[in-house]
């Protein structure tokens, strides 16, 4: 039973600060999971993760178990993991291909788009008891989408739509699939997953911080620069100027949408890459987009892209990152690969190889930032009279409305303009 | 099935006894140097074109096109090494304290007159890092040696953590 209301909830965020309780209360742990998972759109795969009928992957939304299954028609079905009979999880591997999904408790199965298959030993039931194959299936979810393959899944069938939801920052999947000589991506080469013992927010408020970076990656850097992310790049990551003056990616900039997304700018540009699958790719990219569309597409926009609460998607290296809440002070985060169709073989080893070191438990990069996670952790103990976080940095007149994407709104690149979205939207979620 | 459990007798039981022993030194010598901290040292022992590798998935094969915890090559390792030697590498201050166990070591081919030899053996890693729970990772060293100005020199080395698919707080140092 929680203790927080309407009135007590909006008193957690301030236009410029959130209170550490938003990060450390149990009972809001609880109620986001039923509210802000449960209200918003939310990503649970890419249907290039089932390729064939029978295939399923075992997803998740806030802390409930679902299945993405591709069916015989074809078609990715999203629905719950769980037995209409007695409740129990019916899929149990990450993925796999199967005919029927299997209940282990009493055999119960389920087809792959979730209808109930068959009940064991039917005539131990009252008479005219019926089995609706849909009622009594494993239940689908109220909303599903896909866009570019990107499945994203709404619990709540109240939800706006879905295009409404990401409103501009679908962008960011346009010019993600635009990379491609096919115009198509796939998530394919594995899984990562690290986590850390602190709140979820903790890695969604980092996502596109380009404050903290020069700061807690200095170890990751030397001279200049951050180390070379990938063969035949001039320089890493640029972290300081010629004299030696701190770099905050001001100039990329930073744009939000209101829901919390949004996107930090470019941190690096791809041109100057010596490498020979650079050179293939960019032959590839003019050949089935011409030279001039070809240019446009390598000019890149941004770095990370943070589809609010669920999912961020990196340009560079291109992954998905994947926010998993598991309790109020737990939380996982799980790593895909975004293979570009089309392109040269190395360019994904490249990005493998540099995944590795940026995003595995045992990254030389994203160690530090899960570390300032702990210490936002045990930080948030203290009880001092100022409960507040603050997240004032380029507060209200630094924002501008930026015509190019559909209401979106634009700062410099280490605000924290982003971050007051996300509360934004984390308030009017929690209180609808 | 495996030599040793088609026949318990070996050809030269002393000769076998020698070989292993002088592999196990070399892998605990290696080892005291990760838990000494002596990085540089560790790295050294690897050939130019050395790789170490921690897969992902127990029955991972690819290190190219499939993630991994780690795949460090030459130029990899040393940016991790110059990270941890960092004054403000945070996730290690306070660094980890480890202590690395092995155990039954089995010889997989050895071509004497190369001077290379692949082994595997059982490892365990104990970890404290201070305010963290000690943790431990248990699983298996494959290991291919070559025979570089006399001595040996470490080709490819991979560690397959029975849990390496599971979800981990960071790990900074080499398992």
């Amino acid at each position: 039973m929680t203790s927080h209301t309407i009135q007590t909830l909006r008193e957690l965020v301030k236009q410029d600060r959130v209170h550490r309780d938003v990060y450390e209360d149990p009972d809001i742990f609880e109620l986001e999971m039923e509210r802000v998972f449960g209200r918003s759109w939310v990503f649970v795969g890419h249907e290039s993760q089932v390729k064939n009928p029978g295939d399923y992957f075992c997803s998740w939304v806030g802390l409930q178990p679902v299945v993405m299954a591709r069916h015989s028609d074809g078609k990715v079905h999203v629905f719950h993991n769980r037995c209409s009979h007695r409740g129990v999880r019916v899929v149990n591997e990450v993925q796999g291909n199967a005919k029927l999904l299997r209940c282990m408790f009493h055999g119960w199965t389920y087809h792959t788009n979730g209808e109930l298959a068959g009940v064991t030993q039917p005539e131990g039931y009252p008479k005219g008891y019926t089995f609706d194959p849909v009622q009594m299936g494993m239940p689908r979810v109220a909303r599903q989408e896909s866009y570019h393959g990107f499945v994203f899944i709404a619990l709540d069938p109240n939800v706006p739509s879905f295009r409404e939801y990401f409103k501009g920052v679908l962008a960011a999947l346009d010019d993600l699939v635009a990379y491609s000589p096919e115009n198509e991506v796939e998530v394919t080469g594995g899984i990562l997953r690290y986590g850390y013992p602190g709140n979820w927010k903790f890695q969604t408020d980092n996502a596109c911080d380009m404050y903290h970076v020069v700061y807690s990656h200095e170890s990751s850097s030397s001279g200049k620069a951050q180390y070379v992310r990938r063969t035949g790049d001039k320089s890493g990551i640029p972290f300081f100027d010629d004299q030696g003056k701190i770099l905050t990616f001001d100039a990329s900039g930073l744009w939000a949408f209101d829901g919390g997304h949004g996107w930090e700018g470019p941190v690096v540009q791809s041109h100057g890459n010596s490498a020979k699958w650079y050179r293939d790719y960019e032959e590839r990219l003019k050949k089935s987009h011409g030279p001039e569309r070809a240019h446009q597409i390598l000019t890149r926009k941004r770095h990370n892209t943070i589809f609010w609460p669920s999912v961020v998607i990196q340009d560079l290296n291109m992954h998905i990152r994947w926010v998993r809440p598991i309790a109020v002070d737990k939380t996982e985060v799980i790593i895909l690969p975004i293979k570009l169709r089309g392109a040269p073989e190395e360019m994904f080893e490249e990005s493998i190889r540099m995944l590795n070191t940026t995003n595995s438990a045992a990254s030389i990069t994203q160690a530090d930032d899960v570390e300032a996670f702990i210490r936002g952790h045990a930080g948030n103990r203290t009880r001092n009279g100022n409960p507040w976080i603050l997240l004032a940095r380029g507060h209200a007149d630094s924002e501008v409305s930026d015509p190019a994407y559909d209401r979106g709104v634009k700062s410099f690149g280490s605000s924290e303009m982003l971050l007051r979205k996300q509360y934004q939207a984390w308030v009017h979620l929690m209180t609808a | 099935m495996r030599e040793a459990i088609k026949n318990l007798n070996p050809a030269d039981p002393i000769e076998e006894l020698l070989f292993v022993r002088a592999l196990e030194r070399f892998v605990v010598a290696e080892l005291e140097l990760l838990d000494g901290r002596a990085f540089e040292q560790w790295r050294d022992l690897f050939t130019a074109d050395g790789v170490y590798w921690a897969p992902s998935r127990p029955d991972q094969q690819d290190p190219k096109t499939e993630l991994s915890l780690f795949y460090d090559d030459r130029e990899i390792m040393d940016t991790r090494i110059r990270r941890l030697r960092h004054p403000r590498v945070h996730a290690q201050i306070p660094y980890s304290r480890t202590t690395h166990v092995v155990s039954s070591f089995v010889v997989d081919a050895r071509d004497d007159q190369a001077g290379t030899v692949a082994f595997h053996c059982a490892f365990v890693m104990h970890e404290f890092r201070p305010e963290l729970e000690q943790r431990a990772f248990a699983g298996r060293y494959d290991y291919r040696l070559v025979t570089q100005g006399g001595r040996y020199r470490i080709k490819w080395k991979k560690a397959t953590a029975i849990n390496c698919d599971a979800m981990h707080y960071p790990i900074s140092t080499p398992l």
